[in-house]
């Protein structure tokens, strides 16, 4: 018997992840490494660059239907949102709402804003933002995927919650101020970023897909992820009245219930969960128990 | 601008507008018909339950108005930066605003904003940095993050920052980087009701910002690397 193969999204690069998503070889990358297309500020700083300044972009197909992929690259100065990077995206989902592919999908992996180019990333953040929207008016979903090592804050958190569609494995974070952030600036009794158990319950995939932001949860599992997308290749639902009405509904009696809770396991146990189990549970169990309860 | 100075100049011809704490919400008559005005006050953060009320009034503004144009009073420190805010996942809330203003877009309306305090970080991609056109007056102060914490952050001096801010827009605050990047539309100083009105005959549509920020020399590769992409 061999056993199944671990292929971890949390450790790959961007490409390795967009290589397991898409169908083998269907990749057409746009403006790759070799086009050179690097931050003109970095430099201004002696910071180093990358030839695709941590975006990567492109053309492909998941099960023989075309898609447009973005994925950012972690492992290159957090993930962040700077100049080339942020206009990388936008374009990408411009060509989009022309070319409609059946979905646009990106990979988030992003500590946010870049400092260095702090204006030019918050400004393409919104651009990018504008763009989804487009997008969605065009008939085409935006799935986004968290699941990398820099989590996804700041400017990629809010993007990401614009998406149609959110899939994330329990060491997906998503928060708009990370831990270090508030511990920094509201003191470490406001947030101790170095609890790295109270950093996942409150940041992490699990307590995101219980509060119903994330569509499917899944393992650390590139396989897994691949699955999911799969699953949501459909038509966006348009925003009207209705919907944003059921969303304000629905994020008024969170914050009734839970506004004043400080740990995500009071949350959990009154969802009628039992908290001490959830850390514990894969993504498959948590996902039953989440039906139960 | 302190408020009422403002109110006055942008709505000279009168309004009914009512400030409430931190949240600015009525609506105005220009020469060219009925405008909702909605806005934040007195540096307030946005946390949760400040989305849900501004979301819920631009709802209301497009079931009950769509397409009148929405005039955003932008006046903030960013968003609320607390353990409970994120517990409850902030950044949907952030983007459920976003889609609010999203949908008075789609309904018609043109979005306005008008800078006339801080807008920071988050608070301001959620009210403000989504709008049609973004305008500043006196007072506007757009950031994302003071040169002090962006030192303490990338461990750079923050004399070596102040050096660089001088010559580059791209990552110290203030609204003349801010213009330099097409992140402000327009700088505003005189004749607000009258530039106002002007604006609102305009075609805003279109999301201009990177060809402005290529123009004024501040983005000098945004542009044309999306144009490349699109030619691809």
């Amino acid at each position: 018997m061999s056993l199944p193969i671990h292929i971890s999204f949390l450790e790959a690069t961007a490409r390795k992840r967009i290589a397991g998503l898409v169908d083998p070889g269907s990749l057409r990358e746009i403006l790759p490494p070799q086009e050179k297309r690097v931050s003109p500020h970095l430099g201004l700083f002696d910071a180093p660059v990358s030839f695709d300044d941590g975006a990567v972009i492109g053309e492909a197909t998941i099960n023989g239907k075309p898609v447009f992929i973005f994925a950012q690259e972690g492992k290159f100065r957090g993930g962040s949102l700077g100049e080339v990077h942020s206009a990388k995206i936008i374009g990408l989902l411009q060509r989009a709402a022309v070319k409609k592919p059946v979905a646009v999908v990106g990979l988030f992996d992003s500590g946010g804003v870049r400092l260095e180019e702090a204006n030019a990333g918050e400004i393409g953040a919104t651009e990018i933002i504008r763009a989804i929207f487009d997008v969605q008016k065009a008939g085409v979903p935006v799935i986004g995927l968290i699941g990398g090592s820099c989590g996804c804050f700041g400017g990629a958190s809010i993007i990401s919650c614009c998406c149609d569609v959110l899939i994330a494995s329990e060491e997906g974070r998503l928060s708009v101020s990370g831990p270090e952030v508030i511990e920094t600036i509201m003191g470490v009794e406001a947030f101790d970023s170095r609890d790295k158990a109270l950093v996942w319950r409150t940041t992490g995939g699990k307590n995101r897909f219980l509060f119903g932001k994330i569509a499917r949860l899944v393992n650390d599992h590139i396989p897994d992820f691949r699955a999911a997308v799969s699953e949501f290749l459909v038509p966006p639902q348009a925003i009207t009245s209705g919907i944003l009405r059921q969303e304000q509904q629905k994020l008024q009696s969170r914050l009734d219930l839970y506004g004043k809770d400080t740990d995500a396991r009071e949350i959990w146990s009154q969802m009628g969960l039992d908290a001490a189990q959830v850390p514990e549970m894969s993504a498959e169990e948590l996902t039953a128990a989440a039906k139960k309860s | 601008m302190e408020l009422p100075d403002l109110l006055q100049a942008f709505f000279p011809n009168g309004h009914s507008i009512a400030v409430n704490d931190w949240l600015v919400s009525g609506e105005a008559v220009l020469d060219g018909g009925t405008v909702s005005v909605l806005g934040t006050t007195n540096h307030a953060f946005i946390g949760a339950a400040e989305a849900l009320i501004v979301s819920d009034k631009l709802l209301a503004i497009s079931e009950q108005h769509p397409g009148r144009p929405v005039i955003m009073l932008v006046d903030n420190r960013g968003q609320r930066m607390a353990l409970n805010e994120e517990l409850l996942v902030l950044p949907e809330y952030v983007a459920h605003l976003l889609k609010a203003q999203q949908l008075a877009r789609l309904n018609g309306s043109k979005l306005i904003a008008i800078l006339y305090g801080p807008a920071i970080a988050g608070g301001f991609i959620a009210f403000g940095m989504l709008a049609d056109r973004i305008i500043a007056v006196p007072g506007a102060e757009p950031s994302v993050m003071a040169l002090e914490a962006i030192s303490r952050v990338t461990k750079m001096p923050l004399e070596k920052l102040e050096n660089l801010a001088k010559t580059i827009s791209v990552f110290a605050p203030g609204c003349d980087n801010f213009f330099k990047m097409g992140g402000v539309y327009e700088i505003w100083n005189d004749d607000f009701s009258g530039r106002l009105q002007q604006l609102l005959k305009s075609d805003v549509s279109q999301d201009l910002r990177a060809r402005l920020g290529q123009a004024r020399g501040g983005r000098k590769s945004a542009q044309d690397v999306i144009d490349e992409v699109l030619r691809a």
